[in-house]
Parts: C-alpha cells; sequence; structure tokens
C-alpha cells in the first residue's frame, strides 16, 4: 500500500482537523497505514490555520463541525492562504446547506463519516490529484443550487453564511413563475443581465449529476451513456468549478458594492 | 416583582405626601397650631426621604425600619389631636398625615403578606381611635378601608410572589432542559462519530469485526435519525404546505441514501404526504425484492414547476416485458398502489428496469 516509504517527499502530506480527539486519531493512524503522510492534527479552524501556515499540507481532511468557525470560512481561509491546497469535507451528521457552503466555498470533494474507509483512502488520493469526489448527496445538492440560481435567486454571497434555507425555499416558489425547463437545463436566455451571470448546467451536465445523485458510479454512468470514465469525471468537476467560480465572483461584486476594494 | 411593589409603595408615600401638604397649606389658618402643622408636614417629608431611599434597597427592608414607619405614621397620626382644635379633631376632620399613614401600612403589607399589612392597618386605625376618642362616619370609612388595604394588599403581594417564584421555577426548568439538550446533542455527535469509526474500521478488518461494524452503522443510523428527528418534520410555515425534504429525511439508513437541495422543498400538504408514502413504498419494495445487498437512492429535484421523487437500486432488476405481464395479471400489487397514491396527487409514476442494473420508480408532482 506504501511502496514510497523510503520517499517520505513524494506521499500525499494530510492535515486532519476534527474536534473528536477519538477520531482524528483513528483517521490519522489510519491515513498513516495507508500511505499517506500526517501533516499534522488540529481541533478547531483557528488551529487549522496555524498548523497549515506552519507543514503547508497537500489535502485537508476537514470536519464540517468545528467548534470555531463554519467549514466553509475555513476553507476560504485555507485556500486564501495557500490557493493550492485541497479540501476534502467529512460530515457526521451534516446539515445540508453547511456541507454546500463550504464546497461553493472551494473544497475539492465530500464525504461522509460512515463512508469504508478504502473509500476514503480513495477520496484523499482524489483530491490529493485535485479530482473532485462526489456523494449522492452532495450531487443533489449541486443539482438543487443550479436549480435555485436559475429560478432568479439573487446574490447570496457576502455573508459569512451566505443564503439560508428560508432564501432557498423562497427561490423554489420563485420557480414555478421562472420558466425553468423540464430537465433542469437552466432558464432559457433572458435578457436579464443577471440571469446571464448564473451559471447553468448543460443538458449533458445535468444528465450526469442526477446519476450521480442516484447512486450510479462514475463508469456505470459511462457505461450508460457510451462516455470515457474520464469525461463522465470532468462533467462532474466542472458542475463544481462554475459554482466555486460564481461563488467567489459573487463575493468580489458584494465587496465592491460594500465599498471595499 | 418585590421590587416593583417597594417602588409602588414609595410613589404612593410621595403622592401622599403631596395630597397631605395640600390639605396643610389649605386648612392651617383654621389650626390651633398651625406652625405644628408645617412642623408635622416636614417630619413627614424627612421620613417620606428615609424611606424611599432605604426601602428601594432590599438590605434597608428590615423589620426594624418597617415597625419605625409604622410607629412614625401612628405618633403623626395622634399629632392631629396637638394640632387640631379638638372639636375638629372629634367631628372628623382629616389626619394631618391623611392617607399618607397607610403608606406605612402598605410598606408591612409588601414585607409580611396580609398578617403584616392586617398587623400595620390595626396600629394605625387603633392611633385614629386614640386621638379622636369618637367614632364619626369618615374615620369609621377610613378605618375600614386601611384594614382592607393591609389585608388585601398584603394577599395581593403574596400571590405575586408566588407567581413570580413558579414563573421563576419553570424558566429555570426550561434552562436546564436546554442546556441537557446541548449536552446531548454533544455526546450525541461524539456517539456518531465513534460509531462511525467503529464501522467504518470494522468493516476494513472484517470476520467478527464486520459483524461488529454492522452493528455499529445500524445504531449510527438510527442514532441519527433520532437526533435529526425535530427538523425533519417541521411543517411549512403556513398555507399546509410540508417541507418534502424533511419528510423523505428520516427515510435514510445504512442502505438508503437520501439527496435533495440544501433548502426546504415546500409542496401542499396532500401531495407531499403521498409522495413521501410513494417513496416509503418504493424503498419497501426494494428491501423485499431487490436482494439483501441491494442499495437504494433516493433523489428529490424541484424545478420550480413540479416537484420529482426518484428511487433507484442497484439490485437485481427484472425484463422490461416482465413489468407488464406482472401487472395485467395484478401481481403488483406495489407498482399499482403508487401509481393509485400518484394519480391520486395529480401527478405520475414511471417504472424502469432491467435485469442486473436495478430498477428505477420516477414520482412527479406538477406544482400547481
Amino acid at each position: 500500500m506504501c511502496p514510497e516509504r523510503d520517499q517520505p517527499d513524494l506521499r500525499p502530506r494530510v492535515l486532519v482537523v476534527d474536534d473528536h480527539p477519538i477520531w482524528r486519531q483513528g483517521v490519522a493512524d489510519g491515513l498513516d497505514e495507508a500511505g499517506f503522510a500526517v501533516a499534522g492534527t488540529a481541533g478547531d479552524g483557528a488551529q487549522a490555520l496555524r498548523v497549515a501556515t506552519a507543514t503547508r499540507p497537500g489535502v485537508v481532511l476537514l470536519d464540517l463541525n468545528l467548534p470555531d468557525m463554519s467549514g466553509a470560512e475555513v476553507t476560504r481561509r485555507l485556500l486564501a492562504a495557500d490557493p493550492g491546497i485541497r479540501v476534502l469535507i467529512l460530515s457526521a451528521s451534516g446539515e445540508r446547506q453547511d456541507v454546500l457552503d463550504a464546497m461553493t466555498a472551494g473544497s475539492t470533494g465530500y464525504l461522509v463519516k460512515s463512508a469504508q474507509f478504502s473509500e476514503l483512502v480513495a477520496a484523499v488520493r482524489s483530491v490529493a490529484a485535485g479530482e473532485a469526489v462526489f456523494t449522492p448527496g452532495l450531487a443533489g445538492l449541486v443539482l438543487g443550487e443550479y436549480r435555485r440560481l436559475a429560478a432568479g435567486a439573487g446574490s447570496r454571497a457576502g455573508a459569512g453564511r451566505p443564503g439560508t434555507p428560508g432564501s432557498a425555499v423562497g427561490a423554489a416558489d420563485a420557480g414555478g413563475t421562472g420558466g425553468v425547463g423540464g430537465a433542469g437545463t437552466g432558464v432559457g436566455s433572458g435578457a436579464d443581465p443577471a440571469a446571464l451571470a448564473r451559471p447553468r448546467l448543460t443538458e449533458r451536465e445535468t444528465e450526469v449529476l442526477r446519476l450521480v445523485a442516484k447512486g450510479m458510479t462514475y463508469p456505470e454512468i459511462a457505461a450508460l451513456l457510451v462516455l470515457s470514465p474520464r469525461t463522465v469525471q470532468n462533467h462532474v468537476q466542472n458542475t463544481l468549478i462554475k459554482l466555486q467560480l460564481h461563488n467567489k465572483a459573487q463575493l468580489v461584486r458584494y465587496a465592491l458594492e460594500q465599498g471595499i476594494d | 416583582m418585590a421590587e416593583q411593589m417597594w417602588r409602588v409603595v414609595g410613589i404612593f408615600r410621595v403622592v401622599t405626601l403631596a395630597y397631605a401638604a395640600f390639605l396643610v397649606i389649605r386648612d392651617h389658618a383654621g389650626f390651633a397650631h398651625p406652625a405644628g402643622g408645617f412642623l408635622a408636614l416636614g417630619a413627614m417629608a424627612a421620613w417620606t426621604a428615609v424611606t424611599v431611599i432605604a426601602y428601594a434597597r432590599p438590605a434597608g427592608r428590615s423589620k426594624w425600619l418597617i415597625g419605625a414607619d409604622v410607629a412614625v405614621a401612628a405618633l403623626l397620626v395622634l399629632s392631629t389631636r396637638l394640632i387640631l382644635a379638638a372639636g375638629q379633631v372629634s367631628a372628623g376632620a382629616p389626619t394631618i398625615p391623611a392617607s399618607w399613614a397607610a403608606s406605612s401600612v402598605l410598606a408591612c403589607a409588601v414585607a409580611g403578606g396580609p398578617a403584616g399589612g392586617l398587623a400595620g392597618a390595626r396600629v394605625i386605625v387603633a392611633a385614629d381611635l386614640a386621638e379622636r376618642q369618637a367614632l364619626p362616619q369618615s374615620t369609621f370609612n377610613n378605618a375600614v378601608l386601611v384594614l382592607i388595604a393591609g389585608g388585601v394588599g398584603g394577599y395581593v403581594v403574596q400571590l405575586g410572589l408566588r407567581a413570580e417564584a413558579a414563573a421563576d421555577r419553570a424558566a429555570r426548568r426550561e434552562a436546564a432542559i436546554a442546556e441537557r439538550e446541548r449536552i446531548a446533542r454533544g455526546v450525541h455527535d461524539s456517539v456518531l462519530q465513534v460509531l462511525a469509526l467503529v464501522s467504518a474500521r470494522g468493516r476494513e478488518l472484517g470476520g467478527e469485526a464486520a459483524e461488529l461494524a454492522r452493528l455499529a452503522g445500524e445504531q449510527e443510523s438510527a442514532l441519527r435519525t433520532l437526533v435529526s428527528g425535530p427538523s425533519a418534520t417541521a411543517a411549512g410555515p403556513g398555507g399546509g404546505q410540508l417541507d418534502l425534504a424533511g419528510l423523505l429525511g428520516p427515510l435514510a439508513g445504512a442502505f438508503v441514501t437520501v439527496s435533495g437541495p440544501a433548502g426546504a422543498v415546500l409542496l401542499a400538504e396532500a401531495p407531499a404526504l403521498a409522495l413521501a408514502a410513494a417513496t416509503g413504498e418504493a424503498l419497501d419494495n426494494v428491501r423485499r425484492h431487490a436482494g439483501p445487498d441491494a442499495k437504494a437512492w433516493v433523489l428529490v429535484e424541484d424545478d420550480g414547476a413540479a416537484v420529482t421523487v426518484s428511487v433507484r437500486d442497484n439490485g437485481l432488476g427484472f425484463a422490461p416485458g416482465r413489468l407488464e405481464e406482472a401487472e395485467a395479471a395484478g401481481r403488483l400489487g406495489v407498482a399499482q398502489s403508487i401509481r393509485g397514491r400518484l394519480r391520486d396527487a395529480g401527478g405520475t409514476a414511471r417504472l424502469t428496469s432491467s435485469p442486473g442494473q436495478g430498477t428505477e420508480v420516477e414520482l412527479r408532482v406538477p406544482r400547481t
């Protein structure tokens, strides 16, 4: 499992952030056995930022429920300090909105804590390589977010915790009059300039995301749609990147509107 | 509550002092000793200042001061006899302190309840009767009023304090429950973490550990469902709407994944319940027919015009023709039940399957 034991520089360096010592230690030991270099561990967001600055890990395994700051906040700050860092979100009983916020803030992957350890190892490897790691739950969230944006929900960037379930509800209701296509392929080309800035899914991306959300693996989807697994992975990854870019643009626009430049 | 009562006593005292001053200034020409009237007024003003300041703090409300309060009021009532002509007093003219004397009775009532109020009232009434040595109608009325004020006032204060104590206990109990819940959340979270870890690592190890892992996994999902219970069943904010995502959330478990948008998916009550029930039936069907290792995924989508729930499993599946055969033979009870539910809710149900590819049920209800 770890052929490069003698060349520690080649092993992906992982920072484990979790406020539960038992879990933290268990995961750190497991990752070490699986051939990763554990760059350090941290019990809260502030400590994670300090340790990340000191040890410069390639991947941060980030628990969503930290005592001091939200997962989205930690992700934003980690990426601001080191844009090359990859964040893999882990959550035990994660609120859907918290997961979505952390993902749009720039995390590369998401996994539930009840996943098998081999899945975790594979996810860390993928994230280290810059590949998005999706669960069916995350695919459902991303689909929902695109539909919320397509339905004409306004900017929700800016605040530390942008968007509340409340605003999403409003968006869902507004959708009834928004002329959204049946397959959710985004709104028709309206004259509304805000609509042009909203990210949209291509028909293929929607198709792929729906299949991921329904539990199909990339090879299964590739076989069904007659694509290469690589292409499926790219489609999935694009849906996330577009959301993250949109979120970033919204943050910048919000900052400009507030006169912070 | 008690603080407000003491403030009321202070206000009553100041107001009645003003009334007593008004009476002295209006009537002093007819007094036998006008200067004595003003002297008594000065004493009342000074005592008013002493008590208002002293009663403002709990430490100032000593038995001694309240006793002195009653004594001062009684003495001032008695002083009427020295200031007014004897005839005026017997005829029932107001005493020099007038209703100011009752403020000490109220102080007794607030401090000692009905018994204290009545005791104070008795002293003042006795002083009033002693100085008049007669019982004109106005004096009798005043005596009754003061006794009532002492008794009833004390009783009301007691009731108020008891109600306050009860409310205080309730608030404390509520705070204790909230704190217990906060601690429980932390404990639940820790237990979830450990169960997840045991479940994940146990499965890696295999053998007997895998059995432990399975048990831990079951408990984990049971606990998670329990913990997320109250929010999952959240009713809509009005208009008889329900959050479909909340209704379907509890269906998730070791073999079932539920996905959907981050926010609530609000739907009128009837179609929401129909979709939830149909989803439950579809999952039951998976458990019965898809094989022991089959997993199922529930996806909730809301495109504004309609709400779609897809239930897919990776089980055995069946050949396309067989579905129609079974349906024609009336053997596909569950599918018919699901279709019926959706038809009643104004929606549609679509069933697709192929051998080895699992089965997918797509439930769709348009928004009206």
